[in-house]
């Protein structure tokens, strides 16, 4: 099982090496995208982006000195004709640098990129919501070797993706940075904060009402005023506990640490850190929790062992004990049986 | 392409009587849904062609075998095709529409949200007609921009990659919201026969459902995958920014956030419909 770390800046890549990572993602915005299309989508993610290409060549040495690989995300929501061809184009300089692999969310474009650039490694970004086993097969066919989950997938849906198609190695995530939409399904911008940021964080006020045209019955508000609230909660959860740390600069915030074992019994082949964008000092706490863990799942502790050393790592009892922190809360139900 | 066909969207029993009304009752009824009588008196004179049924966004409003052979009849009694809609799959919706699938008529159109399911029908599924829906037929579409963010408010449908992973599956239509600026030329660009959606754009989609967790409580509140007790049948919520001027009414429904559309949107809707560039018109059948 390896672990897959982001990285925004080349100066990351040994000390996230060194820690414990073993495969690197990062995006490219090259000046040339930005002149031609006067946007900055050349990715899914509008920062956290490397800028030149002699930036992307040393990540690639420094990674393979390692022993590690690097993944190129081309993995925006859509791409336009145009963007096709400026995309094909990185996808071949990166090729001729030596990268290792693509992350690409526009099935048609994957295999575009796989037919032209074979030795390339074609990995299905989660932004193309491929969560079941006929996705699976169709990303097989059209050239990927591996097929990151979204994040809205349960311990068993993985497990039973990797066992129906072991033809195709299944990625998943495991800490940092939810997302409450479905990301290949939310068709809106992460905007600016001043202009209210990401949707799903934005102050939007409910007023519920019947489909029916009757009134909301009192009780019924209520109980409506408890569930948003309880909403509001676990929506603090869900970014992070509020986007913050522990004094040792290790992050809360969406979890699957629990839940490696089962993953990696689900013949789970990679584990995904999320968070691009985040500072040097989170993505090294990142991987060190993430190794920790992996090291005693794979020297045979069982899971409640894995799962007291998880939780005792930040420590983070009563948050963890939510449920609300966590990628896969179905852990502690196992384990509460 | 002369006018357009009409369909009724619906993810449970509906009482079809007034699709073969005269055009003075089916106003009524556009009117009474939907709550605007230009709306109603711009669709009236069309009569329904189709009911599609199921869901494009919750797999947990996927029809049981039984509510589809219903549906099935309902839908032939009142001489309308019926088109199955279809969610984001769980392996657990693959599942569920290995029984479903076969119970369809030879040449039945599905739509298809998730790649998953398309792949399923071309390869195992024939006779069946995919089609792309709309969380595959990508578009920003964020109610809470303004004119300076149409250029980032495109599609990726027209480039040749996506055209030839469409032929591959056998898709041989889509389905589209009306883009947010639109123009006089929206729908040109378009690969393949378009159906349209109004009066609401889909924005958001979500596997966690806010409304569905009503009744979850413990760990596992809010998250994916849970039972829920399909509370988005009755009831939905309007979501507004205070302080904000959003010109479009956004509306929670379940695990899906909508938009209504803006007096440019459906102004242009009418004119692709004027120019014969949309090849169907799909219209909720129930009050959001």
């Amino acid at each position: 099982m390896r672990i897959v770390a982001p990285v925004s800046r080349v100066a990351e890549i040994e000390p996230l090496a060194q820690a414990g990572a073993s495969e690197f993602y990062c995006g490219l915005v090259p000046p040339d995208w930005l002149g031609r299309f006067h946007a900055i989508n050349a990715n899914r993610r509008p920062s956290g982006n490397l800028t030149r290409y002699e930036d992307l060549a040393r990540a690639i040495d420094i990674a393979h000195a390692h022993e590690a690989t690097v993944s190129l995300v081309l993995n925006a929501q859509h791409y336009s004709a145009a963007q096709i061809g400026a995309a094909e184009d990185i996808a071949g300089r990166f090729a001729a640098l030596g990268g290792d692999a693509l992350i690409v969310s526009d099935l048609g474009l994957l295999h575009a990129l796989a037919l032209r650039f074979p030795a390339l490694r074609m990995h299905v970004s989660s932004v193309a919501t491929c969560r079941n086993a006929g996705a699976a097969r169709l990303c097989r066919e059209l050239g990927a070797q591996r097929l990151i989950l979204p994040r809205d997938v349960t311990l068993a849906e993985a497990a039973s993706i990797a066992a129906e198609v072991p033809d195709i190695e299944i990625e998943a995530f495991v800490l940092n940075d939810g997302c409450i939409f479905e990301e290949g399904a939310c068709h809106t911008i992460h905007l600016p904060g001043q202009l209210g940021g990401p949707i799903c964080l934005d102050r939007f006020e409910y007023r519920y009402r019947r489909r029916d045209g009757g009134a909301v019955s009192p009780r019924l508000a209520a109980r409506l005023q408890q569930n948003d609230a309880e909403y509001e909660r676990w929506l603090w959860y869900r970014f992070s506990c509020g986007f913050s740390t522990t004094p040792e600069g290790l992050p809360y915030g969406p979890c699957g640490l629990c839940a490696v074992p089962v993953l990696r019994r689900g013949r789970v082949a990679a584990i995904k850190i999320a968070g691009r964008e985040a500072p040097t000092a989170r993505k090294l706490a990142s991987v060190r929790m993430v190794r920790s863990v992996l090291e005693r799942v794979r020297a045979g502790e069982d899971d409640a062992a894995v799962r007291a050393f998880a939780v005792g790592l930040r420590p983070s009892e009563s948050h963890c004990a939510t449920g609300y922190m966590c990628y896969y809360p179905e852990v502690l139900r196992v384990e509460g049986r | 392409m002369n006018t357009p066909e009409l369909a009724v969207a619906a993810c449970h029993a509906l009482d079809l009587a007034w699709t073969a009304a005269a055009t003075a009752e089916r106003a009524e009824h556009w009117q009474r849904l939907h709550g605007d009588a230009e709306l109603a008196t711009w669709l009236a004179p069309l009569q329904p062609t189709h009911l599609y049924f199921g869901s494009e966004f919750c797999e947990h409003l996927l029809p049981s075998a039984r509510a589809l052979r219903e549906a099935l009849s309902q839908a032939k009694s009142a001489g309308l095709r019926l088109v199955l809609l279809t969610p984001v799959a769980s392996p657990e919706v693959l599942t569920q529409l290995d029984v479903l699938l076969p119970t369809l008529p030879a040449g039945s159109e599905v739509v298809v949200n998730d790649w998953g399911v398309a792949h399923e029908l071309a390869s195992r599924f024939g006779d069946l007609r995919p089609v792309a829906g709309r969380v595959l037929c990508r578009m920003t579409k964020d109610p809470r921009i303004d004119a300076g963010w149409a250029g980032r408010c495109g599609h990726g449908l027209a480039a040749p990659t996506m055209h030839a992973l469409f032929s591959r599956l056998g898709i041989r239509r889509l389905e589209i919201d009306v883009p947010l600026f639109a123009d006089e030329e929206v729908f040109a660009d378009l690969p393949l026969p378009a159906a349209v959606h109004l009066p609401y754009v889909y924005v958001a989609k979500g596997r966690m459902c806010r409304a569905g967790s009503l009744s979850v409580t413990g760990t596992e509140r809010f998250a994916v995958g849970r039972r829920c007790q399909k509370e988005c049948l009755r009831f939905s919520a309007l979501a507004s920014r205070p302080g904000r001027a959003d010109v479009a009414a956004s509306v929670q429904l379940g695990n899906t956030l909508f938009s209504r559309h803006s007096a440019a949107m459906a102004s242009s809707l009418r004119q692709a419909v004027d120019s014969k560039r949309v090849a169907r018109l799909v219209v909720p059948g129930a009050p959001l």
